[in-house]
């Protein structure tokens, strides 16, 4: 084929090259889409890493704290980076909150409670998504209610009972036993994540394996449980770390007793610290020690979310929390 | 021939089934919700007393509730009146920030898991000692309100009632925004449930990033934008390092019990509010293509 004569494109009418390079700019820059444009992104970047920062800053001021010595900490001009790592306030406050045991109990004591969480709030949330039941809007109303009512409310009676009927304060009891019957610490949350998890499961699924006859804990354990990976994995992880930072249900049921979880760890550093400053006045270090006490209490279920963050923010996606 | 086995019907089984699974719920609700509900109820119009020999009770009528509500304000509304004002307040913050920043961590962009990890760290040791730490050291504000000395701005051109709630809000401004990690994680999640042929359906209609947004995102998002308010309430007012809630305790257990209820009641009225009105001003919005 022989080129043409005349080139029909240079008698187009009203497309000046520059208008297509002006347009391919534009492209370039703030996108075909809204999301894809160079300057968005750089925008993007800059409100992220912005926010990322001030989000982040009491966390890096926790850990700068604790690691001053007292010429770091004396002068001013050491804002955020001390001279030299010191390890003492940590050592100290090591000691003050008995890491080794107070971790030991805070890890049993989380993970029984998110193992039965996990398991109970997904048997009630399957009933309540799959099962017949009889008044089950009455039911979710009271599984609404359950959310909503403060745990203060309630924890007077609780101490009661505990301490007059069942005797069983200052033991890990109280806190554990209602997350067996899916109620506990937000429990009421995690049934209604089960919930939707299991609503927005196919239902075909189901009745495939009813035909094959299997009943419904078959169906429950075989089927529908091995498909909520992503609820469990969510819901034991929220289990786990609320908790384990949870301070007034023990503080409550555990007041005065020895054997201590570890989010108590602040309220036993300042109870000492005020002891402290009774005999001898307050002292320099009285800051950075509960600081690295919370670093104590937090670096634990920090770690943990460092493993499982990804599952975990995509399992929180696939479960649809909601609707 | 065998005579057939007397079956129930099908439905029937169906609803023993669901009941047997339901029944340890049912179980727990009436163990640690209904009794103690109940209970509490019951202190909160008597004196309780307890003895070596066990529990006595005298009743008090309402007088508890009298007390806390027309007698002594230095129980409710002195720690209440400002707490409200600085919900207020958060809410809106709260909500909004987490809106904006699941929508653009929904982006897709290179870094995104690190920045998701990084605005979801919080939900991980907001527990109310580390924070309180963290208040009353000072470090949740943000450096350029102290430069521009917006405090005391605030300070001189409101009235005081309102002045100390913002000042209060300001100056732990970053651990507001740390309240928002299970809000993130929740509009995420929602904005999952938009499918992307709308979006492509509006781009070659020709619509900007702009009305995108506030055609069809936002509206989509309005019954999780309700879920988190809901949900942000609830935090907010059950959180352990609250004011009052550290007034209920066990000095006296019949006026902590008149007060968690009467505490009770106003987390409902304020739900109440908030349902109401957000009905009231989105009740025209409809989520497109959905």
């Amino acid at each position: 084929m022989s080129k043409p004569l005349i080139n029909p494109a240079r008698f187009r009418a009203g497309r000046p090259p520059f208008r297509a390079w002006l347009k391919k700019t534009r492209y370039l820059l703030l996108g075909k889409e809204a999301d894809k444009g160079l300057l968005f992104r750089v925008m993007i970047y800059l409100i992220l890493i912005d926010t990322a920062y001030i989000y982040l800053n009491p966390l890096f001021y926790m850990i700068t704290s604790m690691v001053k010595n007292s010429a770091d900490l004396l002068d001013p001009s050491v804002r955020w980076i001390p001279r030299e790592i010191f390890t003492g306030t940590l050592t100290d406050a090591w000691i003050h909150v008995r890491f080794p045991q107070a971790f030991t109990i805070s890890l049993l004591l989380s993970t029984s409670v998110a193992l039965l969480q996990t398991l109970s709030c997904a048997v009630a949330g399957y009933a309540l998504a799959r099962l017949d039941i009889p008044f089950k809007s009455f039911w979710f109303f009271c599984l609404l209610l359950t959310f909503v009512v403060p745990p203060q409310v309630i924890i007077l009676p609780n101490l009661i009972a505990a301490s007059q009927i069942f005797h069983v304060m200052k033991t890990y009891y109280p806190i554990i036993v209602p997350a067996l019957f899916g109620h506990g610490l937000k429990g009421a949350l995690f049934v209604i994540i089960y919930r939707q998890f299991f609503s927005t499961q196919p239902k075909e699924l189901e009745e495939a394996a009813r035909m094959d006859g299997a009943g419904v804990l078959r169906v429950f354990t075989r089927v529908m449980l091995p498909l909520a990976r992503p609820a469990i994995l969510v819901v034991f992880l929220f289990s786990f770390v609320w908790t384990w930072n949870d301070y007034y249900t023990p503080g409550m049921y555990m007041g005065g007793s020895k054997s201590l979880p570890l989010s108590l760890g602040i309220t036993q550093i300042s109870a000492q610290l005020a002891a402290q400053a009774g005999e001898s006045g307050p002292s320099l270090f009285d800051e950075p020690i509960k600081m690295a006490g919370a670093f104590l209490i937090i670096l634990p279920p920090l770690v943990l979310y460092l493993f499982a963050q990804r599952w975990f923010i995509e399992g929180v996606e696939r479960t649809g929390l909601v609707e | 021939m065998r005579t057939p086995v007397r079956r129930l019907p099908s439905s029937t089984i169906r609803k023993l089934e669901g009941t047997l699974f339901f029944t340890p719920w049912i179980v727990g609700f009436l163990l640690f919700m209904v009794f103690p509900l109940g209970y509490s109820f019951y202190m909160s119009f008597h004196q309780v007393q307890i003895l070596a020999t066990g529990i006595s009770f005298q009743y008090k009528g309402f007088y508890y509730y009298k007390y806390i509500l027309f007698e002594n304000a230095d129980l409710l509304y002195n720690q209440l009146i400002p707490f409200l004002r600085q919900a207020v307040l958060m809410l809106p913050i709260i909500v909004v920030f987490s809106l904006f920043t699941a929508i653009i961590l929904n982006q897709n962009f290179w870094g995104r898991t690190f920045f998701r990890a990084v605005f979801f760290l919080p939900v991980i040791f907001t527990t109310g000692q580390v924070i309180t730490e963290f208040i009353t050291q000072g470090e949740g504000n943000l450096d350029f309100l102290e430069r521009y000395n917006l405090s005391s701005l605030v300070v001189t051109y409101l009235p005081p009632s309102w002045a100390s709630p913002i000042v209060a809000v300001l100056s732990s401004f970053v651990l507001v925004l740390w309240y928002s990690g299970v809000q993130i994680l929740i509009f995420l999640a929602g904005r999952q449930t938009i499918s992307p042929s709308v979006y492509e359906a509006a781009r070659i209609d020709g619509a900007n990033p702009w009305e995108v947004f506030w055609k069809i995102t936002l509206p989509a998002m309005l019954p999780f934008v309700l879920l988190n308010l809901i949900y942000t309430t609830v935090d907010l007012f059950t959180y352990p390092g609250n004011p009052i809630l550290t007034q209920v305790n066990t000095t006296d257990y019949g006026r902590s019990s008149a007060l968690a209820w009467i505490y009770f009641a106003i987390i409902f009225v304020f739900l109440g509010i908030i349902f109401f009105l957000f009905t009231r001003f989105f009740r025209g919005v409809k989520p497109a293509g959905r």
